[in-house]
């Protein structure tokens, strides 16, 4: 590399230096004022406590919707892998002509904007005289993880030797049982990488969920409701517990996604 | 599917069922994988359809055929120039995706061993966090008191704190360009990879200078993937309603808050839905670019 080339590749690294702290200062600000106080622009570092952390547990209402949220997200996994599953295994057996309009129709609500998804629902919610709630938030976020989840159990199916389900079927399995103790098993990563990807999207999920969610709040609903009086320092508190808690899911996925692509070579 | 499995159950004299239940058992999977889809996803989205053609009488939904909505957009000014306004917006906010997602994007490609793969995590993880909080942390960033007036007075860029930078158009773009770049990074990083290393290892066989290499050879591949990239900005940018609500003020009106607009206070959902339709064709206008553009460069 010649030198004016290599100024060139440093001043890049200086940009995406600055890019990241742009990514990341939010979420710090956030963290930090969960810990010290502020004193305008400058942080009062002797001001280290764990106060609003332990002011945590007299927020009700702040809990409810974590755990409205937590509910929604594990009902909509479990849902989205059932139909998944379904969906995928009976895609791969037997030629069927069907295939690609169902998939497109899957991926639909994942390509197209919240807003639309968001506004189908409550129409059609509406038309069909169901009340918002939690029920109608499941719904939306089964219908939006679906292609997640379709989509790495379908490339890990195709990967699959066809060899040994039909060894399977020969020996005598039905197809419930070539499922359950063939296929399955082997789907296993696949899974998990989903349904850790899946539940990352809907824990974090307020463009779809505006337009469904009734009384009970989730917890990106409620803090957008408290967003415009301000944030106390113990919302900064649990939204900094939160970030912990998607990153590391993030985190997770990503290295189960990297595991389970790895495993298919 | 040439390589199609056999049906299960096919070879299977042992466990001869009833014809009924043979029957069921053959219509009902069959109903569940067609069925289900189209109840959930098709019908909704018809339902939607419907409801743009039919109007508001007394605050109740007349449920017959009008082309009024449609007309009333049309007819007003104001909605169009705030729709080509975001569609404007969205394109800026691509942009900017699109210039730093690939220049993060190329160096981490640059990279080689552990030290990638962790760079490519770093890039998206800020995908992970909570959209709220990073609005929230935005207008605290942007506002009067703000980091970013902060540092602009401290440096000595500006002599004052300025308004300039909340509730106006400028501070949903770039609270928008912040939370959608990370979207950009990997589709541009994805196109990178499937450059074939013995293309660049050719031009620098033949005495190209790196610089020449990726102006000549590194560039042109990926910038049809890349621009794909940044098309799913746009599509992400322009379906937003909560940040131009939450960084706009009364100055960042945009066409998603437009419609939302019409679910909550204006309540005219069938004007609403027209809106959303109008929405639905620029981004079926934007994604079916983005596949002409991916199947172009495939074919090369």
């Amino acid at each position: 590399m010649t030198a004016p080339e290599r100024i060139a590749i440093a001043a890049l690294w200086l940009v995406a230096a600055l890019v990241f702290a742009v990514l990341y200062g939010p979420a710090l600000a956030v963290v930090l004022s969960s810990f010290f106080d502020l004193k305008g622009q400058s942080i009062d570092w002797s001001s280290f406590s764990l106060h609003w952390y332990a002011g945590l547990t007299d927020n009700p209402e702040m809990l409810a919707a974590l755990g409205h949220t937590l509910l929604v997200a594990a009902a909509a996994v479990l849902m989205a892998l059932v139909l998944a599953l379904g969906l995928a295994w009976y895609m791969k057996t037997g030629t069927r002509r069907g295939r690609p309009f169902v998939e497109f129709v899957i991926f639909l609500p994942f390509v197209l904007p919240g807003i639309i998804t968001g506004i189908s629902l409550l129409v059609a919610f509406r038309e069909l005289g169901i009340e918002r709630s939690l029920v109608t938030v499941t719904i939306g976020h089964t219908v939006l993880v679906l292609a997640i989840i379709y989509r790495m159990v379908t490339v890990r199916l195709d990967s699959l030797e066809a060899s040994q389900i039909e060894a399977s079927l020969d020996l005598g399995a039905t197809g419930l049982q070539t499922f359950l103790f063939v296929v399955l098993p082997q789907l296993r990563s696949a899974i998990v990488t989903g349904a850790l990807l899946a539940f990352t999207l809907s824990f974090d999920e307020t463009l779809v969920t505006f337009f469904l969610v009734g009384g009970d709040a989730t917890l990106p609903i409620r803090l957008w409701a408290m967003m415009r009086v301000g944030f106390t320092p113990e919302v900064n508190a649990l939204v900094s517990l939160v970030l912990l808690a998607t990153m590391s899911l993030a985190v997770l996925g990503a290295l189960s996604l990297k595991d389970s692509m790895a495993a298919r070579r | 599917m040439a390589d199609a499995l056999p049906a299960p159950g096919r070879h299977d004299p042992l466990r001869a069922t009833s014809p009924a239940a043979r029957t069921l058992g053959r219509w009902l999977p069959r109903l569940a994988v067609y069925g289900l889809p189209a109840v959930l996803i098709l019908a909704p989205l018809v339902a939607f359809l419907t409801t743009s053609f039919w109007s508001m009488a007394d605050g109740q939904v007349e449920h017959a055929f009008t082309l009024g909505n449609y007309v009333a957009f049309l007819a007003q000014p104001s909605y169009i120039r705030v729709f080509l306004g975001t569609l404007q917006l969205a394109g800026i906010v691509a942009a900017v995706g699109l210039v730093f997602g690939y220049i993060i994007a190329y160096l981490i490609w640059r990279l080689e061993g552990r030290i990638r793969y962790f760079m490519l995590l770093f890039s998206v993880i800020p995908l992970a966090m909570n959209y709220i909080v990073k609005i929230y942390a935005m207008r605290g960033i942007l506002g009067y008191n703000g980091f970013l007036n902060w540092a602009l007075v401290t440096t000595g860029i500006l002599d004052a704190p300025s308004k300039l930078f909340l509730f106006n158009q400028t501070a949903v773009m770039i609270t928008m360009a912040v939370i959608y770049l990370p979207y950009a990074i990997l589709p541009i990083f994805l196109s990178l990879e499937r450059i074939p290393p013995s293309l660049a290892a050719a031009s620098a066989d033949l005495g190209a200078r790196p610089g020449q290499t990726f102006l000549t050879v590194v560039l042109p591949l990926s910038l049809p993937g890349s621009i794909v990239g940044g098309l799913f900005v746009m599509v992400l940018a322009l379906g937003d309603f909560l940040t131009p609500q939450m960084v706009g003020g009364n100055q960042g009106f945009t066409f998603g808050r437009a419609i939302w607009s019409q679910f909550g206070m204006a309540f005219n959902w069938p004007f609403g839905a027209a809106l959303a339709v109008v929405l639905l064709l620029a981004v079926v206008a934007i994604i079916g670019a983005a596949a002409l553009i991916s199947r172009h460069a495939r074919v090369k």
